[in-house]
């Protein structure tokens, strides 16, 4: 087999994370962690992943959006896949009055709902790697 | 002196901020553990056995509920007049009717209660947000399967009464006392007399009645206390002035995300 695939979570809540991480891990992903918008930018930018999965209510706000836009101006960044994990559905609404759950951030990402059923969680992140995969 | 001030807006800021806390304290670490429950009950699946996988499926079941009611909660506090409106658009009545009823059904089916709609003709239209109106309907007629008798039927009338549509829904059970009936639409409240009969959060109808309020209508009620209860929406009509131009302007003002609807 190839090497293991790098993945970045991106969620401010380490208890929710844990749970996701252990399941990628087990799926023999290579998963890192951030807890702080911020330091995940940081971290998207210094290092390479294959995948990002992303949550969108952080801190002040929404800014899980903040990342996406940012990746999406970034030649290098712009292409990876990025996976929405969140609960935000009808917070959604008042952010984005009369659009559907999903607003096409990122070209090639996609929404999951919390809480996320493992093997769900596991079917897209393989999707979207392989798609990124053959687009490469 | 002071401090009755200073207390007073203190609980003002509590109300305020009502929303945000409980989101930030109960639903955050509740959605943790939701997520490591769902994690757990797949990887320990293959070594449990039924009765095991069992209890975590109730588990799993009774924090999904506690979920549900903490978003329930956040909504009432967020049912915001000027927001709703943003999103009204022209919706004939039948169709708000046909999805509550869709809705309640499997709620009614179990208890063997009849769902009867009726709908005059030509009752027109209706300008609204379609999901929130329905939701208040639902809430409304929910609530009179929750206390019309088993094997009875639920009768949700739409007409029409001059500038005013009108959507009453009668059910034919133990009815709410003279003296609860100025408290129905509060929030959290929950009748003395179908207190055995409850169960939810007591929030349906002050949820209901405020969606109501933003969509320019009323709800009331009317009730002999063992006989039923009938409640009144009222909305106002919808006469597709300056047709669909007039309905697109009214949505949304100023906002591009209008064109990616689906």
């Amino acid at each position: 087999m190839s090497e293991p695939k790098r993945l970045l979570i991106i969620d401010d809540d380490p208890d929710f994370v844990a749970g996701i991480k252990d399941i990628l891990e087990t799926a023999n992903y290579e998963v890192d962690a951030c807890y702080d918008p911020d330091e995940g930018l940081e971290a998207l930018h210094k290092e390479n992943y294959d995948l990002l999965l992303l949550d969108i209510m952080m801190g002040r706000g929404a800014e899980g959006i903040r990342i996406a836009r940012a990746m999406g101006q970034d030649a290098r960044l712009r292409d990876m896949p990025v996976l929405i994990v969140t609960g935000i559905q009808e917070q959604m609404a008042f952010l984005f009055p009369g659009q559907p759950v999903h607003p096409g951030f990122v070209d090639v990402d996609e929404v999951v709902e919390k809480p996320v059923e493992p093997s769900l969680l596991l079917d897209r992140v393989e999707t979207l790697l392989e798609r990124a995969g053959k687009n490469a | 002196m002071l401090e009755t001030i200073a207390l007073r807006r203190e609980k003002e800021m509590l109300r305020e901020h009502f929303a945000a806390i409980v989101s930030h304290e109960l639903k955050s670490p509740l959605g943790a553990v939701q997520q490591n429950l769902y994690v757990l009950a797949h990887q320990l699946a293959p070594k449990l056995d039924d009765d095991e996988k069992d209890r975590l499926e109730r588990m799993k079941v009774k924090i999904d509920e506690l979920i549900k009611l903490i978003h329930t909660w956040l909504r009432v506090m967020r049912v915001d007049v000027s927001k709703i409106a943003e999103s009204f658009v022209p919706i004939p009545v039948a169709r708000i009717v046909e999805k509550a009823v869709e809705s309640v059904s499997p709620l009614a089916v179990r208890k063997d209660v009849e769902l009867r709609a009726l709908v005059a003709e030509g009752v027109g239209d209706v300008m609204a947000d379609e999901g929130t109106l329905v939701e208040a309907l639902v809430n409304v007629m929910g609530n009179a399967v929750k206390y019309t008798h088993p094997s009875t039927a639920v009768v949700i009338d739409a007409s029409r009464d001059g500038g005013e549509i009108v959507i009453e829904v009668t059910d034919l059970g133990v009815g709410i006392a003279p003296e609860d009936l100025p408290y129905v639409f509060d929030d959290f409240f929950r009748a003395k007399s179908g207190r055995e009969a409850a169960g939810g959060s007591g929030l349906g109808l002050a949820i209901s009645r405020r969606i109501v309020e933003a969509h320019g209508g009323s709800l009331g009620v009317r009730s002999e206390l063992g006989k039923g209860s009938t409640f009144v929406m009222t909305l106002p009509t919808y006469d597709g002035q300056g047709d669909e131009g007039a309905a697109q302007a009214t949505g949304l003002p100023g906002d591009v995300s209008k064109e990616t609807s689906t």
